[in-house]
């Protein structure tokens, strides 16, 4: 009875468990000063996960010139980019090249031989990622280095060479956290090798790991899990217990795990406590096989304690379920063919990086959306989705480029325009304004002022008061000249030489203030008569090559517009074929499991019958009653 | 116990085609690699032309004889988060900023933000950034910081970075013009 139900004994992961910490991204980037704006600008973004966004700035900024001092790191973060998109043939070029380039530094060398490593694993191709991997020198970092440790055994695991995985994992010391990962999948190849009690030793240390990283617990329940699955087929039910309470009961794996605690208490008779995780599986989604499996443990349970009056009601309560369960599923299949089941699917989506099942869990319950939750978890789908999602995202942002590219031809041709309306007036206002002849003038002052101030000619700089007192003084002495001998003048001669002498006195403690303000003044003008020069300049430049510019940039205009419509009405077609199929994967998806529910439900009626003719055949016997 | 062992055996044979399906694409149906393989191409096609019509729209509306970016920094952060930044040119406020968790992380792990992309004629312009945020000791703190800028003919960058001054356990707001 036992081996006829163990059917989820095939979905106990015993395969590899690859480590989560890639989804931020591109682990490893070089730590670099930032020696140009425009490469932190792209890091700005990157680092915010915008990948899209980072490789569009940085394939421009490349294209504008604006990354030389960063061209390498630059290329590595595109290969990366283009890697973390999925974009494989792409990435792959990119590090292709920088590995042909002879002076690539080793430490971006070896960087590049790694990313080229992820994706050759990534794109299925082991061997070749093998080789790039074994190729990396010694200077990443720590994560890094684990990580390439790990694929190098990963890829080797996939090609069922476990014998040179363990050897690749067996002396292996890394990071914590890869560490977990490697005795996991040592473990793993070890009981794909032959040798169960040194692999399942491995994962029962993973199963009792002591941590507080998410991806950790998760890894820890699969490795409990496996154990106790290990050891319910090898007939050591209490050894399987041990693992499979170490699961927890909210994670993914619980449900499986109760069921195979149920399963352990049963092999050893202990029917009475088997019920107890059992009838716990039965408040969860029928659509978890655990959960389908435990609707015939309950009843089978209560069989073997005697109490045939609860096996039979609650066998027909699974019968019951089950064909409820089944009408869910069809009515679901009939709104994911008509559509609906993607509108709830990128409704819960969010940003499509993260948290896509917590927000399930807020949707309402409907056909379109009830089986989201389990669809998603499979990995066909997922990636289905993705591809939708992108594709999306790629028509919402060719919508807002046509939109966009209107106003631009519009804005050309405003400024062609307007440049043509104000022209005349710009040249007439220009003509009015001789830089050169001002130019001139402020030549012939410096030249002025650096003369007085060689001959210290303090009247130079007399203001227009005193020059006006000079000139009066000078003709006084002129008319005082025509009278010279002539004591009558005396006096008067005496006072002009006085007030000149006062005069040439102030002018002379003035000099030293006045000249150092001369200095600033012409120094002032300079300044003016430069800015002159270059707005003359500018405003020439400006005025001879716009017509050309505005052409070139209306032609640029012209020539994207038909490239936006031709990709829009490409990407919307491919996103109506990626809907296509999902939805082929969804329903088929639903379809395997309404069979199963057939198989389950034909289990059930088959007990009941069976019930049903033991006692039909059989005298009435006093029942045993279990303890409520 | 023998019967029950070749079960688990299998079980785990029956888990490695999800196994390899996880890895591989090359045992997708045809189509699915054709459907694949257009939106691969489809996001080459698109990035390139988002790269195409950035540096149109840049060209268009910020030709480099006017263009002037301001871009903020941080190195290392330790005594300063930014809340907000506002940038007001000539006395004209033309950017109020205020960052988001991420974008802080972003700056802290060497991001530099392109705070504005502006238009100003070639002279002199005076540059004012009004930095907000949590200063030593988690208390509020607003720092300005001014600068002149001469515009000339080509594009003209200024980044407003802020760095730790150790010595005194304060943020300094350093301004620095790149051509």
């Amino acid at each position: 009875m036992l081996g006829r139900f163990l059917i989820l004994a095939a979905l106990a992961p015993l395969a590899a468990a690859v480590p989560v910490v890639e989804q931020e991204a591109i682990p490893g980037l070089p730590a670099v000063k930032v020696q140009d704006l425009h490469y932190g600008d792209v890091l700005f973004h990157f680092y915010q996960h915008d990948h899209f966004g980072s490789l569009v700035r940085l394939a421009a900024y490349r294209d504008q010139g604006r990354l030389a001092v960063h061209a390498r790191d630059a290329e590595l973060l595109r290969g990366g980019l283009y890697l973390s998109l999925g974009q494989h043939r792409e990435a792959r070029e990119v590090f292709e090249r920088l590995l042909a380039d002879a002076s690539t530094p080793p430490e971006v060398r070896d960087r590049a031989w790694f990313y080229l490593g992820k994706v050759l694993y990534a794109a299925g191709l082991f061997e070749e990622s093998d080789r790039a991997l074994r190729q990396v020198g010694a200077t990443l970092g720590e994560d890094m280095e684990a990580e390439r440790h790990l694929l190098i055994a990963q890829g080797l695991l996939y090609r069922e060479r476990y014998d040179q995985a363990i050897a690749e994992l067996s002396n292996w010391q890394g990071p914590r956290y890869w560490l977990a990962y490697g005795q996991f999948n040592l473990g793993v190849a070890l009981v794909r090798a032959g040798e169960p009690a040194r692999g399942l030793a491995l994962l029962d240390a993973v199963g009792q790991l002591e941590t507080q990283w998410p991806e950790l617990m998760a890894l820890r329940d699969k490795a409990n899990l496996a154990i106790g699955y290990a050891k319910l087929q090898a007939a050591e039910p209490a050894a399987a217990r041990i693992a499979l309470e170490r699961v927890r009961l909210s994670g993914p794996q619980s449900s499986k795990a109760l069921l195979g605690a149920g399963w352990a208490d049963a092999a050893a008779q202990q029917y009475q406590v088997a019920l107890a995780p059992w009838q716990e599986l039965q408040g969860r989604n029928l659509l978890d096989a655990a959960v389908q499996e435990s609707y015939l443990a309950v009843p089978y349970a209560y069989a073997e304690l005697g109490a045939m009056a609860q096996a039979v009601e609650y066998y027909e309560r699974a019968i019951s379920a089950y064909d409820a369960e089944r009408s869910r599923i069809g009515e679901s299949i009939g709104a994911i063919r008509s559509g609906t089941l993607l509108a709830a699917a990128m409704e819960a989506g969010g940003d499509g990086r993260e948290g896509w099942f917590a927000q399930l869990a807020t949707l309402p319950d409907s056909p379109e959306s009830r089986y989201l939750y389990h669809l998603l978890a499979g990995n066909e789908f997922q990636e289905g989705l993705k591809n939708y999602r992108a594709l999306d995202a790629m028509a919402e942002n060719l919508a807002a480029w046509q939109q966009s590219i209107g106003a631009f031809a519009d804005m050309v041709e405003t400024r062609q325009q307007a440049f043509e309306q104000k022209l005349p007036a710009a040249d007439a206002r220009l003509a009015t304004v001789d830089v050169t002849t001002i130019n001139g003038r402020r030549d012939a002052l410096q030249a002025e002022f650096e003369a007085a101030a060689a001959a210290r000619d303090v009247t130079a700089l007399a203001t227009g008061q005193e020059r006006s007192q000079i000139d009066t003084l000078d003709a006084v002495d002129a008319e005082l000249a025509r009278h010279a001998g002539d004591p009558a003048y005396d006096e008067a001669r005496e006072k002009a030489r006085l007030a000149r002498g006062v005069l040439m006195w102030n002018l002379d403690g003035a000099w030293k203030m006045r000249s150092w303000q001369a200095n600033r003044a012409l120094r002032d003008l300079n300044a003016t008569v430069y800015d002159a020069r270059t707005r003359e300049t500018a405003s020439g430049r400006a005025r001879e090559g716009a017509p050309e510019r505005n052409a070139a940039l209306g032609h640029r205009v012209e020539a994207v517009d038909p490239r936006i419509v031709a990709l829009a009405v490409r990407v919307d077609e491919a996103k109506a074929a990626q809907g296509r199929r999902l939805a082929d994967i969804a329903v088929r998806e639903l379809e395997d499991q309404r069979r199963r529910l057939d198989e389950y439900s034909v289990q059930a009626r088959y007990a009941l019958a069976t019930i049903y003719d033991r006692a039909a055949a059989a005298p009435p016997a006093p029942a045993r009653e279990p303890t409520p | 116990m023998k019967t029950t062992f070749i079960t688990f055996l299998a079980a785990m044979a029956a888990s490695m085609p999800a196994f390899a399906e996880e890895a591989a694409a090359a045992s997708a149906p045809e189509d699915r690699s054709v459907l694949d393989a257009e939106v691969q191409s489809l996001r080459r096609e698109v990035v390139d032309l988002n790269r195409d019509l950035f540096m149109l729209e840049e060209d268009l509306l910020f030709p480099a004889s006017t263009q002037v970016a301001v871009f903020v920094s941080m190195d290392v952060g330790t005594f300063f988060a930014v809340d907000s930044v506002q940038l007001k040119v000539d006395d004209k406020e033309v950017a109020n900023y205020l960052y988001t968790e991420r974008e802080q992380e972003a700056l802290k792990r060497g991001g530099v933000q392109r705070l504005w992309l502006g238009n100003l004629k070639a002279g002199e312009h005076e540059v004012t950034a009004f930095f907000v945020g949590q200063g030593p000791h988690e208390r509020d703190y607003k720092r300005g910081t001014t600068l002149q800028v001469e515009k000339g003919v080509g594009a003209k960058y200024v980044e407003l970075r802020i760095s730790d001054k150790a010595s005194k356990l304060q943020p300094e707001f350093v301004v620095k013009v790149w051509e």
